[in-house]
C-alpha cells in the first residue's frame, strides 16, 4: 500500500455537525457495569479479610445472626444486635460504610412502607420489630460481603460440607462474571465511541453486543473445559484450605457468643 | 493538538497515571512504550474520553475535555468523530451482523446518503484489502482480519487522530508488516497517529517520537525514537529489554534482534 492509495476523503478534515441523539441506555449500562466490576475489584484488592478473621467464622456467625434475628421476639435483643452491627461498621472504610448504610436504610424504609397498612389496623408491633430486623439482617450480610474476599467466602463453604465441585463452579462463576463484565464494558465503550451521530436502530447494536457476548461466553466455557481436561480433570476436584485460628478469631467468637447469650437472656426475660 | 498537564488517574486506590504532562502536535506519529501495567492503555483511554483525569487537565484542539463536556451529547459525538480508537482486543469493537454493516455503522450515523456510505465502505475495504470479507460475520474472522475490520470501522469516520492500543499484538508477521506499512502511509497523509506497544521491532518505522513509561506510571523519557532505542540502560531500567538485546554495529544493515538461545 502507498500513500496514493489513500482515498481523497480520508485526507481531508471532516466538516461535520452531529445531530442530537439519546444515549441514556448505553451510559446507564456502562455506569452499572462499572459499579459491579469496581466492587469485585475492590474485594479482590483486600490483602486480608476484616481484622484477619477466619472467613469460616464470619460466614457461620453471619448466618446464625440472621437466623436469631428472624426468630427473636424481643425488641431489646433486636436493638442490641443493631448496636453491635453499627459498632462493627465503624471499623470499615468510610466509602463501605456509606454504601452499606444506604442499602440497609433503603431496604428498611421499603419494609416500613410495606408494613404501614398493618399500623392502620393497630398492629404497631410488626412495624417496630420487623423494620429493625430487616435493617440488621441486610447490614450483617453487607458487612460480610464488603469485608471478606469472595474466594474466602466460597472457601468457607467447605466448612458446611458443601461439595468441592460446587465451590469450584462458584469460584469459576465469579471469575467469569468479572471477565465477561470487562469484555461487555469494552463493547459498550466501543459502541459509545462509534456512536458519533444519530443511531436509528439502537436495539440492533445492543442485540449485536448481546449476541457477541453469548458467543464469547460459549467459547470461553469450551476453552476452560478443554484446559481442565488437559490438566487431568476427570470430574472430581478437591479444595485444600489451611485452617487458621488467631487472636482476632477468639475475640470475634466471644463477641458472637455474647450476642447468642443476649438472645437467650432477653428471650427468657420477655417470657417472664 | 493534544495537551496533557499534570494528569493523574487511579483505579480504586491503584495508581495508573502519575503526574503525566505531554503535548502531541497535529500530524505527529507518537508511540507510547513501557512494560505491562505502566499506564499506556489508561492514557489512551483518557485521550479518547473514556475516562477523565482525577487531577490535571486534558485539552484537545485547545478545548478542555471534562466529564461535564463529555456528558454533552453533541460535544461528545463531535469529539469521538475527531479521534478514533482501535482497541487492543478488536473483537470488542465489532457488534454488527456483517463486515459491511460494521464499516457503514459510523457513516450512516453521520447522516451520509447511502451511495456515499457505500463509497466510504468500498474505499475502506480496498484500503485494508478486505473486500473478500464484506459479507462475512465479524465474530468468525481471524485475529488479523478482526483487527483490519476494526481499523476500517474507525477510518470510515475519517478521524483526525488515530489511536491504536497494542496494534501488533497477536498478528502473524505478514499482517504485522502490512499494518506497519499502512500506519506509515496513513501518517504521511497528514493524520496524527498515537500507538502503544512494548514490541520494539517496528517502532523506528512507525514513529519519530517515543514516550517511555516506567513502572511508577510516570514518563521516564520523551524524545526522538532513535535516541530512546539507543539508550539501552534506560530500556533495561523500564524492563523493555533484557541483557541479550543488542544492536549490530558497523555492518551495512543495523537492526535489533532477539536471541532464541
Amino acid at each position: 500500500m502507498t500513500e496514493k492509495d489513500i482515498p481523497e476523503w480520508l485526507l481531508k478534515n471532516e466538516n461535520y455537525v452531529p445531530q442530537l441523539d439519546r444515549d441514556t441506555f448505553v451510559n446507564k449500562s456502562i455506569t452499572s457495569l462499572l459499579s459491579v466490576l469496581s466492587h469485585i475489584r475492590r474485594q479482590s484488592g483486600h490483602k486480608t479479610d476484616l481484622f484477619g478473621i477466619n472467613a469460616a467464622f464470619s460466614v457461620i456467625f453471619t448466618i446464625l445472626f440472621v437466623v436469631l434475628l428472624s426468630v427473636s421476639r424481643g425488641l431489646v435483643f433486636v436493638i442490641t444486635a443493631n448496636v453491635y452491627l453499627l459498632f462493627m461498621l465503624c471499623f470499615l472504610k468510610s466509602e463501605d460504610i456509606v454504601v452499606i448504610l444506604k442499602t440497609s436504610f433503603g431496604v428498611a424504609i421499603f419494609t416500613f412502607i410495606i408494613l404501614l397498612p398493618t399500623a392502620l389496623y393497630g398492629n404497631f408491633y410488626s412495624i417496630a420489630m420487623i423494620t429493625p430486623k430487616v435493617f440488621a439482617s441486610v447490614t450483617a450480610v453487607n458487612i460480610l460481603s464488603r469485608s471478606t474476599r469472595w474466594n474466602s467466602i466460597t472457601g468457607a463453604l467447605k466448612t458446611f460440607f458443601i461439595p468441592d465441585i460446587f465451590i469450584l463452579v462458584l469460584d469459576i462463576t465469579i471469575m467469569y462474571i468479572t471477565m465477561l463484565g470487562e469484555f461487555s464494558l469494552d463493547m459498550l465503550y466501543a459502541l459509545r465511541l462509534r456512536s458519533v451521530g444519530k443511531n436509528k436502530s439502537k436495539h440492533t447494536s445492543l442485540a449485536g453486543i448481546a449476541g457477541t457476548m453469548f458467543i464469547k461466553s460459549k467459547e470461553m466455557a469450551e476453552d476452560t473445559y478443554a484446559a481442565m481436561e488437559c490438566r487431568g480433570f476427570t470430574g472430581e476436584y478437591r479444595i485444600y484450605r489451611k485452617f487458621k485460628f488467631s487472636f482476632a478469631d477468639a475475640l470475634y467468637i466471644i463477641a458472637n457468643v455474647l450476642i447468642i447469650l443476649c438472645f437467650i437472656y432477653f428471650g427468657r426475660y420477655l417470657r417472664k | 493538538m493534544i495537551e496533557l498537564t499534570n494528569v493523574s488517574y487511579s483505579y480504586t486506590d491503584i495508581p495508573a497515571l502519575n503526574n503525566i504532562s505531554l503535548n502531541i502536535s497535529k500530524g505527529e506519529s507518537v508511540t507510547l512504550m513501557g512494560p505491562n501495567g505502566s499506564g499506556k492503555s489508561t492514557l489512551l483511554k483518557l485521550v479518547n474520553g473514556i475516562i477523565t483525569p482525577d487531577s490535571g487537565s486534558y485539552r484537545f484542539g485547545g478545548e478542555e475535555i471534562t466529564k461535564k463536556k463529555l456528558h454533552d451529547n453533541r460535544f461528545s459525538k463531535l469529539f469521538h468523530q475527531k479521534i478514533g480508537f482501535v482497541f487492543q482486543n478488536s473483537q470488542t469493537q465489532l457488534f454488527c451482523p456483517e463486515v459491511y454493516d460494521e464499516i457503514a455503522f459510523g457513516p450512516r450515523q453521520m447522516g451520509f446518503i447511502e451511495s456515499e456510505v457505500e463509497k466510504r465502505v468500498k474505499d475502506c475495504l480496498n484500503l485494508l484489502n478486505i473486500e473478500a470479507l464484506k459479507n462475512r460475520q465479524p465474530y468468525h474472522l481471524s485475529e488479523g482480519e478482526k483487527r483490519k475490520v476494526a481499523i476500517a470501522c474507525v477510518l470510515s469516520l475519517n478521524p483526525e487522530v488515530l489511536v491504536l492500543d497494542e496494534p501488533l499484538n497477536g498478528l502473524d508477521p505478514r499482517t504485522q508488516r502490512w499494518l506497519v506499512e499502512f500506519l506509515i502511509n496513513f501518517n504521511k497523509g497528514g493524520k496524527t497517529l498515537i500507538t502503544s506497544t512494548h514490541n520494539l521491532e517496528f517502532l523506528q518505522e512507525i514513529s519519530d517520537r517515543g514516550i517511555l513509561f516506567d513502572e511508577d506510571h510516570c514518563i521516564a523519557a520523551d524524545m526522538e525514537m532513535d535516541k530512546i532505542l539507543e539508550d539501552i540502560d534506560l530500556l533495561k531500567r523500564v524492563n523493555l529489554v533484557d541483557e541479550y538485546y543488542h544492536k549490530h554495529v558497523g555492518s551495512k544493515h543495523s537492526h535489533f534482534h532477539l536471541h532464541n538461545y
